[in-house]
């Protein structure tokens, strides 16, 4: 134990020692790091709130299909639908996009008579109440558009319908900032409300929401298959299943940062082979320093130890740095240039803040990845200066 | 005791810039005594002394130590046996820089298996003994070549080696330190170490129990 301290000892002496080396290696392995470490924060935290608004998502969800396009779908659907097998709960829902002032915002009316929903446990409130049963134009509103508009609780918002008419709605309610990225620009209202603000006739939704028994975890695979291939048979529709929808949420969010990845990986190879031609140029320099220790006697696996530990204090320096410099460039500073690259619509919505999930399994990768190819990198000049003849402190620092 | 037996060492074996530079050596150094190494500069000295401190494999012959043959050890076996037996010096004294005197003095302790801690201050009554007590928290590179070489001594000194190896140690050192360095070395004598200098300084040679007179890699007189 003594021995594995003090040749710590001498590792980090020579961190000190060789300043340029260091530098270079936590600077560049630093870079590397943050960025990686940001863009793997703010995919876990997108593809976290996916799952999260999820969680209380239909198991199907049935739309309108026409010439290939998303069309209405007719409520005549929603009895057959109820008779499919497993199927326990049948709910309408419209929903579009509304414009107040220059901002493009979600509307969504859904049917709050299904009692067996329950909309204000899926949609948790920071304040006021969840809407009422019958139609009143009344809205609850996601966080991002109570900052934007300055709408609290008892304002009233004027939204433009599609043909330029203002309708006014009060605000009973604004969504927890929880779950922001996917309330956060959502005005969520009755059905009828929503019908009348789109001018949807009576006998058409944008889409209904499915619901299969939940009784056995097991099965409940099986019956949303059987029940999606039922529905499936309906002229015209498409069933778009809960797994597709998460699947779709973690494949563009997995396709972002995986770009960012492949920059990252280019940016780690340049990396790795400056930390190699640093350790060359500091092994030149530190090979008759290996032969004064090989002399005094020290031998080669202490070397190697003693390189070996440089490498593996620099990249978990390195990685430390990086993981704090990404949590503070994602959490405080709100990701600059990579949240809109991430978010990918935010120049249409109104601004909030990247959803940033710090997991233990992406900080223990982050440094994995920082420390591993630093070994890899500097393991081969570290052996190569390790074997340093010790004859080489006996001739002088010009043998 | 050390012997050397039939030593040669030859660089380059069988390339066209092949030398041979030490050849047919036996010698052999006593404990308690003192065994010098004269002779011109080039006449494989260094060679020699590398070879006997186990810095250098021979090309021919061996090396006993206390009746073993230390040759036949592994590279591993070798740098265990330079960690627990030899104390070298070197002619161009080989200090880390930005480090103190004393932490230099402290260096061979971390290849051990023991705490430093303790060694401080040894190190520190070595370095008083060589006359160099106010000088033990000064960077190396604040030291004259004198102390340099001087802090070097301690240095070979902190574990305790049996065997003390000083290739041309007073080259590089001003004349006060030079008597320091010689008085100290008749210490080291006293205490029964195995003393073996090269030198071409005659202050040095003076010293000797044993003197060997080296020319053209061969032992011209002992």
């Amino acid at each position: 134990m003594n021995r594995f301290r003090n040749l710590l000892t001498y590792a980090l002496n020579c961190i000190q020692r060789y300043k340029v080396r260091t530098v270079v290696i936590l600077l560049c392995l630093g870079i590397s790091a943050s960025l990686f470490s940001s863009v793997a924060f703010m995919s876990d935290g997108l593809v976290k709130e996916g799952a999260l608004s999820l969680r209380y998502a239909p198991d199907l969800t049935v739309q309108g299909i026409s010439s290939g396009r998303q069309t209405n779908v007719p409520t005549k659907y929603v009895g057959y639908i109820q008779e499919a097998p497993g199927v326990t709960l049948v709910s309408e829902r419209i929903w579009g996009y509304g414009n107040i002032g220059n901002t493009l915002l979600v509307i969504v009316g859904v049917d709050l008579q299904d009692q067996g929903i329950n909309y204000s446990q899926a949609y948790p409130l920071e304040s006021g109440s969840f809407l009422s049963l019958v139609s009143n134009r009344t809205v609850v509103i996601g966080k991002a558009v109570s900052d934007l508009l300055g709408a609290r609780v008892g304002s009233v918002l004027t939204i433009l319908t599609e043909s330029n008419t203002p309708q006014t709605y009060e605000v009973v309610g604004v969504f927890d900032s929880q779950s922001s990225i996917y309330n956060a620009d959502l005005i969520l209202m009755n059905i009828n409300d929503a019908r009348e603000f789109f001018g949807y006739p009576e006998d058409e939704v944008t889409d209904i929401l499915v619901y299969v028994s939940n009784i056995d975890a097991l099965t409940k695979p099986s019956l949303v298959n059987i029940a999606a291939k039922e529905i499936g048979d309906l002229p015209n529709c498409r069933v778009i299943t809960k797994d597709i929808l998460l699947k779709a949420q973690e494949t563009t969010y997995g396709n972002r940062s995986g770009f960012f990845s492949i920059v990252w990986y280019v940016i780690l190879v340049a990396v790795a082979i400056i930390a190699f031609n640093q350790t060359v140029v500091v092994g030149r320099e530190s090979k008759f320093e290996v032969g004064l220790l090989k002399a005094l006697g020290f031998s080669t696996s202490d070397i190697i130890q003693i390189r070996l530990m440089e490498s593996l204090i620099l990249g978990a320096l390195a990685g430390a740095i990086g993981l704090t410099v990404g949590i503070i460039y994602d959490s405080i500073l709100g990701a600059p240039v990579l949240r809109d690259f991430m978010l990918g619509w935010a120049t249409l919505y109104p601004a909030f803040p990247v959803p940033v999930f710090i997991s233990l399994q992406t900080i223990i990768f982050t440094l994995a990845v920082t420390i591993v190819p630093l070994l890899f990198a500097t393991v081969v000049p570290s052996w190569l200066n390790a074997t340093s003849d010790p004859d080489l402190a006996m001739r002088g620092s010009n043998a | 005791m050390i012997e050397a037996v039939d030593l040669a060492k030859i660089y380059n074996q069988g390339k066209r810039n092949q030398v041979e530079a030490v050849t047919d050596i036996n010698i052999a150094a006593n404990s308690g005594e003192i065994t010098v190494f004269v002779g011109p500069s080039g006449c494989g000295k260094t060679t020699l002394m590398s070879m006997i401190g186990q810095l250098l494999t021979p090309t021919q012959g061996k090396v006993i130590v206390d009746k073993e043959n230390i040759t036949a050890y592994s590279d591993g076996w070798k740098a265990i046996f330079r960690r627990k037996n030899v104390g070298f010096v070197f002619q161009h004294i080989n200090l880390l820089s930005n480090l103190t005197a004393l932490e230099n003095v402290m260096i061979p302790l971390l290849c051990h298996d023991v705490n430093p801690s303790p060694f401080r201050a040894s190190a520190l009554v070595l370095l008083k003994k060589l006359g160099l007590e106010e000088r033990a928290f000064f960077s190396v590179e604040q030291l004259s070549g004198g102390q340099q070489q001087r802090v070097a001594i301690a240095r070979a000194l902190i574990t305790e080696p049996k065997i003390i190896i000083a290739d041309e140690p007073l080259t590089f050192v001003d004349e006060a330190s030079a008597r320091t360095i010689t008085d100290f070395f008749e210490d080291l004598k006293k205490e029964g170490k195995t003393i073996l200098i090269s030198t071409h300084v005659s202050n040095l040679a003076k010293l000797a129990d044993r003197t060997y007179t080296m020319k053209d890699g061969r032992i011209a007189q002992s």
